[in-house]
């Protein structure tokens, strides 16, 4: 297309955008397969009413290349090209995508979803209520594919949502008690899938297909009945599967296992942009699959176009060096989590003395003060990070200054006030405190072994704390053993990455806060009491753990956006004078790569699993190529050093 | 005839030459008589034979010095180190090597170093150290520096040399956290020369116990124990080591842990001396002196302990010291996969498993220089050990 | 012949039985399992895993059998022919190893070839003019590859050839060519990367190879027939190649057994470093997730390869070296 046509045609299609939908322009790539007939032209592929994306429109063409670490990673083109039913916005608000519109009633209970009219599977095949159905009743309770149920996110205390079919283009789900879990599980980086391609999966399904033709397939894939078949062939998720149709803006087209794959352009996706273009704009996603080790060194030679998954920030100086060798640019993105590394006091150690110490909030608090932060994020951070506890960053809705200061100043002769207040007063001949029984005091954290950036923030916390008299055994083990004495109360202290999602707002349910989860360190035998339902692990027994729990089943039944907020702040106010993990410091930026022709990608961004879905929020299907094409990797080097 | 008639035979006897015994003292040997030098050689014992014979092997001596003297510096790291390897200097993070100067302004002023003029490149993200020659900072000898525990035991500070006053001695550098690169190397040293020779001992042991129960008693036991070698050898042997660190229990301390690797070492290669003593075993049991013995009714355990191993002990201790390096090399390749020595211990193959990544190879490629240390401990045993074969069999 | 061949063909059973026990044990003695390890990455990275259904494709998979029971399991599919099924990549264990066997012996095949290339005039040179200075400095050359550890050598090297050399950093071609068909431009590609793998793991076998030549050729010029063929005036080079050389090339043959497993596995940590798509790093990844059936039938089938090859060389050198097949057995 040349310049001054498409000039044209984007002024023509902005005066019609004012009057409705842009007239639609086919796509260069797939111009010739509508021509002798193999795909419709583009008004048959694109839905009636397509999702307009209102940002600077680009020119399609391109291959994109991507550096991943393995096989499964094919997952992440299904977590990068954020096809949702409802998504997040970059500004963290959800918004519908897939579906038309939706509504959500009755404080939570009642979703009701309508479809876009002529949304197409990546085949060609209808998008309609009937994959909803499917999914639903023929394999969600299905005893053989899904033996253990429907999902956790569809039950509210147990009960089953009423699912109702109006109209072919209308679904909805109804529970008696409010379930604010529902959108933000289907907006999520790896969503819930309530609806998978039925046309295509009813010839694996016992109940649709012919039983013999199914027994044959089912023997030539050497699985060991149709369920199994059925499983491995229809994870939307997983994404190892070439024929399966997807909704996503590219779909795979090399079958696994390989060294590289190839996603090619959905052409039926949902999505256009002003001018009447259909999106995506790059036409192929190249995915090379390498060692993660290799990953920075390779992406330092110029084989990544957008890189930042296994970058971290100690490559970045030597990515920005490779800068000037190669074509792309290094950016730095902001990242989410409390606190990049975070020490958690194991509250359910096995050892009555020690679990005794560690559940004293006085003591919690002394090894917080005794922890200088400034000297950690100047030497390991290159001061960019931001000294805190680990909770909600500046940028949630719910931050309050004295949530992250809380206990967090390096103050030893504080700590060492607050130690001797604990009748740890006498010390041994290297200066070192002992316990009442005569045993010196030191603390042994425990790490999963597999980063170097825990081992320095020990090396540089252990220097402090021997100076209130605490003395700091690291431990790095391997990762299974690590949780796995973290778990059962074996291990005394572990260090780990800090909450997951800094950004929270009062709508997202406190679910790090409170002890609900095994995974979290400090207390996992209570967040298995409550994972287990009661059948393992062991109910929290201090003030502190009931009152979360109270809080956090109350946020549940809360009605209103004030109550959940009130919640929030309460929640939050106990962390910070509890400090039951004990922060050190956030917001370290994530490198991310990026070539110099692709245009789109945010200078900054937030680099978040959840809500995030890294690249997804800023929906890479709109990222283009400022050249024309971009197919070969440079063949030498532009000078030597 | 007259009786007078038969004087001339007596006259004749009595002109025979008369009979000499000489009266000096008689040496039975003396026409085999050596000279001094001769005497040496043919009297000379097994092992000083062997000696000579080395001597011959010159880069075997040189190599045997160069061991010699990174064996006894091991033994006062804590006074040659001019920091102790904990120590750490959070303003001079990856600081590049300093070299040492004599002269100033056409001066000798004795050994210094140049101080750093230190910026933090926002932009990049990098720290430049400029030496500033200006700055001079003078090095100490026979100084008080960092505090240390020597051995663990005796608390002291002396160094051999040390920074200037509030200076910094950097030699080959720092690392992330600003620790002196050539302290640790040192430090580091103790765990990794003596793993070689713990796990050496471990070989040893086993290679001579089963191999020479193979070599002795033949028959279907070496065939068993041929087979056992067999499989062990052509095993590969990243598995057996991940298998083996992984039986290890967390718990344990970090010198519970190094011995438990050196013993998987030791496990995994001693294979090549119990090979090397049954094809000995297997053909000097046929000789003489072994029969003599047997019918003299001695123990087979005897046998080959008093007998036979002594005869070839030179043999055995050649191949032992072929074996170090590569136990040496193991800790390193252990270390790389994560499961051998892990920080905060020091050693050779820690100092090497943080610098494998990109960054360092890239930027602060100072920080490979511990390689330097390993490729000359393992070349030097290698010669060593190919000298002492050499020279095992000295009358060759 | 034919008896010490079938003796040797019946003595492999029990061994290959052995090895595969051994194999087993060795990938269950970590604690945990594939699923385990997979659970623990997964949740550490922030990923929801169904719990449930992890409990469900322990059982489909017999995770619930004791040991001796999956032992068996796996081991009657070995004989059967029946590899298993790898977890990690949700594909029968044969689809998976298929591919990379190709590029695997490229890789062996490339390196032994180079060893070979590199020891052998340095160990004639080496025994021939022996204590020289130029002896030692050859031997030094060979032996700084047994020095050096190979993993820091392969990534200095990748850095440098892609800084000069505008090689792509890891992998046996660029990128592009991956799943082209083969041609010209692919395999000077393949050339293009080969060299690295190829002397990085080429270099540390050669100290061997030239020390073992190096005493055996010493070993036979010391010999009287050699002495006798100089004394009567055989040109030096004949006197050294046609007969002192052909006996010391008995541990080239014999080694041939013992490099393919010390490639394999010695390449195993190179080819994780330089990310090349053999079977080195696969094996690796197995263990370390505990793929039980890649790993185990990836081993059975290394193991069988080795003892198949020792067998080989052990019939090679008995036909190569009369005295051995006369005296009825191999003595080393």
């Amino acid at each position: 297309m040349t310049r001054v046509a498409a000039a044209l045609l984007l002024f023509l299609a902005g005066a019609a955008g004012a009057f409705g939908a842009p007239a639609l322009i086919e796509t260069p790539s797939l111009a010739s397969a509508v021509a002798n007939g193999t795909l419709p032209p583009i008004a048959a592929r694109v839905p009636a009413e397509p999702l307009i994306v209102d940002s600077a429109p680009g020119t399609p063409g391109g291959d994109l290349h991507m550096l991943m670490a393995g096989s499964k990673d094919t997952r992440m083109m299904v977590v990068y090209g954020y096809a949702r039913l409802v998504g997040y916005t970059p500004a963290l608000t959800l918004a519908p995508d897939l579906v038309k519109s939706y509504e959500d009633e009755d404080g939570d209970r009642v979703f009701t979803f309508h479809l876009r009219p002529g949304h197409k599977w990546s085949d060609g095949a209808p998008f309609t209520a009937e994959d909803f159905r499917f999914w639903f009743e023929d394999v969600a309770q299905n005893k053989m594919i899904s033996p253990s149920g429907l999902p956790p996110e569809l039950l509210v205390e147990g009960e089953k949502p009423r699912v109702e079919f109006p109209d072919p283009l209308t679904v909805r789900y109804s529970w008696s008690r409010p379930n604010p879990m529902f959108l933000p599980a289907l907006a999520g980086p790896d969503p819930l899938f309530i609806y998978v391609p039925a046309h295509y999966l009813k010839q694996f399904h016992e109940r649709y297909a012919e039983k013999d033709k199914l027994k044959a397939l089912v023997k030539a894939a050497k699985q060991r009945n149709w369920a199994a078949l059925f499983n491995k062939l229809s994870n939307g998720y997983r994404n190892d599967n070439p024929d399966l149709p997807t909704l996503e803006p590219w779909m795979l087209r090399t079958r696994p296992p390989a060294d590289r794959f190839i996603f090619e352009r959905n052409p039926y996706f949902h999505r256009i942009d002003a001018a009447g273009r259909q999106l995506p704009y790059i036409d192929r996603v190249l995915m090379v699959i390498a060692d993660s080790k290799i990953i920075p060194a390779k992406t330092g030679a110029g084989e990544s176009d957008l890189q930042a998954r296994y970058l971290r920030f100690d490559n970045y100086t030597f990515l920005k060096e490779a800068e000037e060798r190669n074509d792309f640019t290094v950016r730095l993105w902001r990242t989410a989590p409390g606190s990049q590394l975070a020490l958690y006091p194991n509250l359910c150690y096995n050892d009555p003395v020690w679990r005794k110490l560690l559940r004293d909030v006085r003591f919690r608090r002394a090894l917080s003060l005794a922890i200088d932060r400034h000297e950690i994020n100047q030497a390991i951070y290159y001061g960019l990070a931001k000294e805190g506890q680990n909770t909600v960053l500046p940028q949630s809705p719910l931050y309050k200054p004295e949530f992250r200061e809380a206990w967090a100043k390096f103050d030893l002769p504080e700590a060492n006030r607050l130690l001797d207040a604990l009748g740890l007063d006498k010390r041994d001949s290297e200066g070192i405190r002992l316990l009442p029984d005569g045993q010196p005091l030191q603390i042994i954290v425990e790490s999963a072994g597999q980063s170097t950036e825990e081992a320095d923030v020990l090396e540089l916390i252990r220097d402090t704390w021997r100076e209130a008299g605490i003395k700091l055994f690291s431990k790095p083990s391997q990762l299974t053993v690590f949780r796995n004495r973290v778990f059962s109360g074996e291990a005394m202290m572990a260090i780990a990455n800090g909450i997951d999602n800094g950004l929270v707002t009062a709508d997202m349910p406190p679910v790090e806060f409170a002890p609900v989860s095994q995974q979290q360190l400090q207390w996992p035998k209570w967040g298995q009491y409550y994972e287990d339902k009661g059948h393992a692990g062991e109910p929290p027994d201090t003030p502190m753990g009931r009152e979360l729990m109270r809080l956090f089943n109350a946020w549940f039944d809360a009605g209103t956006k004030d109550q959940r907020r009130a919640i929030w702040e309460n929640i939050l106010t106990i962390y910070a004078e509890d400090v039951p993990t004990i922060g050190i410091a956030a917001g370290v930026p994530q490198p991310v790569v990026v070539n110099n022709h692709l245009r789109n990608v945010p200078e900054e961004g937030i680099w978040n699993w959840d809500p995030g879905a890294h690249f997804g929020i800023y929906h890479p299907d709109h990222f283009w190529f400022a050249k024309d094409e971009r197919v070969a990797l440079p063949a030498a080097p532009a000078a030597p050093r | 005839m007259s009786v007078e008639t038969a004087s001339p035979p007596a006259a004749a006897a009595a002109e025979r030459l008369p009979h000499y015994v000489s009266p000096q003292p008689f040496d039975p040997y003396s026409a085999e008589e050596m000279t001094p030098q001769q005497e040496r050689y043919y009297m000379a014992s097994q092992w000083r034979m062997m000696w000579w014979k080395l001597k011959r092997h010159r880069i075997a001596v040189a190599s045997g010095v160069i061991l010699l003297a990174m064996y006894l510096s091991i033994t006062v790291s804590e006074f040659l180190a001019p920091y102790d390897y904990q120590s750490r200097h959070s303003d001079f993070i990856y600081a590049p090597p300093q070299g040492i100067h004599l002269f100033h302004d056409g001066r000798l002023i004795g050994p210094y170093v140049a101080g750093f003029d230190y910026h933090l490149d926002m932009r990049d993200l990098r720290r430049v150290y400029t030496p500033n020659l200006r700055k001079i900072e003078k090095l100490r000898f026979l100084c008080h520096g960092d505090h240390y525990s020597f051995w663990g035991l005796v608390p002291g500070d002396l160094h051999l040399v040390c920074p200037a006053e509030g200076g910094t001695l950097f030699l080959l550098g720092t690392d992330r956290l600003g620790r002196d690169l050539l302290s640790r190397i040192l430090y580091g040293a103790r765990i990794s020369l003596t793993i070689g020779l713990v796990g050496v001992a471990v070989s040893f042991t086993l290679g001579i116990v089963i191999g020479g129960i193979a070599g002795y008693y033949g028959g279907w036991v070496d065939i068993l124990i041929q087979r056992l070698i067999e499989i062990i050898q052509s095993f590969p042997h990243l598995p057996l080591w991940m298998a083996l660190s992984a039986i290890l229990p967390v718990t344990w301390s970090p010198l519970l842990v190094y011995f438990g690797i050196t013993i998987i070492l030791g496990l995994i290669e001693w294979t090549h001396l119990g090979r090397a003593v049954r094809s000995k075993l297997l053909a000097l049991r046929e000789e003489d002196f072994c029969t003599a013995a047997l019918l003299m009714g001695a123990k087979p355990a005897r046998i080959i302990g008093r007998h036979l191993l002594p005869s070839f002990m030179s043999h055995l201790i050649a191949t032992a010291t072929l074996t170090i390096p590569s136990m040496i090399l193991g800790e390193t390749a252990l270390s790389f996969l994560g499961l051998g020595l892990r920080p905060p211990i020091t050693s050779w193959g820690v100092l090497l498993n943080e610098a494998q990544n990109i960054n360092v190879v890239a930027l602060y490629p100072w920080l490979m220089l511990p390689v330097v240390p390993v490729i000359v401990m393992v070349l030097a045993f290698n010669f060593l050990g190919d000298g002492l074969r050499d020279a095992a069999d000295p009358y060759r | 012949m034919l008896g010490y061949i079938v003796q040797r063909l019946l003595i492999m059973v029990p061994t290959l039985i052995v090895i595969s026990i051994v194999v087993f044990t060795i990938i269950k003695l970590p604690p945990g399992d594939y699923f385990s390890t997979y659970v623990a990455e997964l949740q550490s990275e922030g990923e929801a895993v169904d719990l449930q259904k992890i409990e469900f494709l322990k059982k489909e998979y017999g995770f619930d059998k004791p040991v001796w029971e999956q032992y068996l399991y796996w081991a009657g599919g070995l004989l059967r022919g029946d590899l298993g099924y790898s977890f990690e990549y949700n594909l029968p264990v044969r689809d998976i190893v298929g591919d990379k066997l190709f590029l695997t012996f490229i890789v062996s095949f490339a390196t032994v070839l180079f060893t070979y290339v590199v020891a052998f005039p340095i160990g004639i040179y080496s025994a021939t003019h022996q204590y020289s200075w130029s002896d030692h400095a050859l031997t030094l050359l060979g032996f700084i590859g047994l020095a050096t550890p190979n993993f820091l050598l392969a990534l200095v090297l990748l850095y440098l050839a892609n800084i000069y050399l505008g090689v792509s950093i890891g992998g046996l071609m660029d990128p592009r060519y991956l799943d082209a068909p083969w041609s010209l431009a692919k395999a000077q590609s393949v050339f293009a990367h080969l060299w690295i793998p190829v002397i990085v793991i080429g270099l540390s076998g050669t100290a061997g190879m030239i020390r073992r030549l190096r005493a055996n050729l010493l070993d036979e010029l010391q010999k009287q027939y050699v002495t006798t063929a100089r004394a009567k005036g055989l040109p030096p080079f004949r006197a050294l190649v046609k007969y002192p050389l052909r006996m010391a090339l008995n541990p080239f043959i014999s080694d041939i057994g013992s490099l393919l497993p010390h490639i394999i596995s010695g390449a195993a940590v190179v080819s994780v470093v330089m990310n090349l798509p053999t079977t080195g790093p696969m094996l690796l990844e197995a263990l370390r997730s505990q793929d039980m059936y890649l790993a185990g039938s990836f081993l059975m089938f290394l193991a069988f390869l080795t003892v198949i090859g020792m067998l080989i060389s052990d019939l090679a050198l008995a036909a190569l070296d009369p005295r051995i097949r006369l005296s009825g057995g191999v003595s080393r």
